[in-house]
């Protein structure tokens, strides 16, 4: 039978501005599931998420694979193939104005199976 | 009405360990398994968590939510002790250091920022009273340092002289904790602290002489601690040593992993400390105080769980690495 797990990265977390997910170590799985469940998120602002590996949890580059853009209430979800050892997102919460910097309250889950 | 019988401490163990061939042969039997011979377990093995095959319940603690599920209602304190993660020891010069069996460990992690807890936490319940003996093979690294994270200029940093690495100096505490219940509430706690919270070498064990601050303490108004509060005692005071220092195997660098030997025993008929075993030296806790509530708490009947945190001094993240987990009583 496979082995699970699912973290709970950032739980009911308001996020402004740049953001990055604690590293998570996934070199036992094979599948990476991200879920996005924006709560709240002020009207006009966007959530760009982008993957980044790393071979060391210290030093970390994008994976291939577009920004996850996040503008509404609900939930998102994606997948993360061919990995390596370390997971994490790396994005930015934007208002598009110059006038507030936007802010979205959020849950982030990696699911993962090997 | 049905009689109700309670069970009598070693009535439910499957063979009679006080005969003393009977004794023997479970003992050569766990030698005879290389998975158990490292460990020294009491009659009933109630947990053996061998981190190549999963987590086995342990998870991040997290404070209690209200009935709409709102995690604003949660504890600053409490809300934060992040996921515990299946790791392969991954280091930036080496590659995967793997455990010390097979590949993977699971890792407790805090955030590096002074003052943050990581808790991965396993739940059970009790059925009977006496002695319960918790094992595990564990070694404590803080974060290597990088361009991103910047630890070799964070507190505890200098001063590396190509044996002592300063990383050391940037590792906090490390905690193994129980919460119990039997009608009264305790905690049994054993604190490794590697530094004081000025980054200073202590190395010493200590426990609280409180109980832990509570939920529902929050909820009745009688406390509310900030988000990095230290959550088994807030309040540095209320820790103590009852060891002298123990120079454990750090081995230098934060990339070097050394399993250390951890035997820790407890009693539940007396609710107390019996004895912790690190590596080669056996302290006697048995006059350690146990903290107890003055007030009931419901829901709670036989709780029986253990926690393993980790706490970071410094701006650094802290890392606690399990290889695998024994839980025996001798009920």
């Amino acid at each position: 039978m496979k082995q699970s797990f699912t973290a709970v990265l950032e739980r009911n977390t308001t996020l402004r501005g740049n953001f990055k997910t604690e590293p998570y170590e996934v070199a036992w799985a094979n599948e990476a599931r991200w879920f996005i469940n924006t709560l709240a998120i002020e009207p006009g602002t966007e959530i760009k998420a982008r993957v980044q590996i790393s071979p060391d949890g210290l030093n970390w580059c994008d994976v291939d694979g577009e920004a996850q853009t996040v503008s509404d209430t609900g939930t998102v979800s994606w997948t993360t193939s061919d990995f390596g050892g370390w997971l994490r997102l790396n994005g930015d919460v934007a208002s598009g104005t110059e006038d507030t910097q936007g802010t979205a309250k959020v849950q982030i889950y990696l699911a993962l199976k090997g | 009405m049905s009689k109700i019988k309670k069970v009598l401490n070693g009535a439910n163990v499957s063979i009679d360990v006080s005969n003393e061939l009977v004794d023997a042969l479970r003992k050569s039997a766990v030698a005879a398994d290389p998975k158990l011979s490292k460990f020294n377990p009491l009659s009933r093995i109630l947990v053996h968590d061998d981190f190549n095959t999963g987590t086995h319940g342990w998870i991040e603690l997290i404070g209690n939510h209200d009935e709409q599920g709102n995690l604003d209602t949660v504890d600053d304190h409490m809300r934060d002790f992040r996921p515990p993660q299946l790791s392969s020891c991954n280091f930036f010069d080496v590659g995967t250091h793997g455990a010390m069996s097979g590949t993977y460990a699971l890792k407790i992690s805090t955030r590096p920022e002074a003052g943050h807890t990581g808790v991965a936490i396993r739940r059970l319940t009790m059925a009977g009273r006496g002695k319960v003996q918790f094992e595990t093979y564990l070694a404590y690294k803080a974060e290597a340092h990088s361009e991103e994270n910047g630890a070799a200029y964070e507190a505890g940093s200098g001063d590396w002289d190509a044996n002592f690495h300063p990383s050391e100096r940037q590792f906090g505490a490390l905690t193994i904790a129980t919460d119990i219940c039997d009608g009264v509430r305790y905690h049994c706690v054993a604190r490794y602290l590697n530094t004081s919270l000025d980054n200073k070498i202590v190395q010493k064990w200590v426990y609280p002489s409180v109980p832990e601050p509570t939920p529902r303490e929050h909820f009745e108004g009688k406390l509310k601690l900030p988000r990095t509060a230290d959550f088994t005692a807030p309040n540095p005071e209320d820790w103590h040593e009852f060891t002298e220092r123990q120079e454990l195997c750090f081995n230098e660098v934060p990339t070097k992993v050394n399993w250390h030997y951890v035997r820790w025993v407890i009693d539940t008929e007396t609710r107390t400390n019996v004895e912790l075993q690190v590596n080669d030296e056996v302290f006697d806790m048995s006059d350690v105080p146990v903290p107890a509530y003055d007030e009931e708490y419901g829901s709670l009947g036989n709780l029986l769980n253990f926690y393993v945190s980790v706490r970071t001094h410094a701006n650094v993240r802290n890392f606690v690495y399990l290889d695998s987990v024994l839980i025996s009583v001798d009920w």
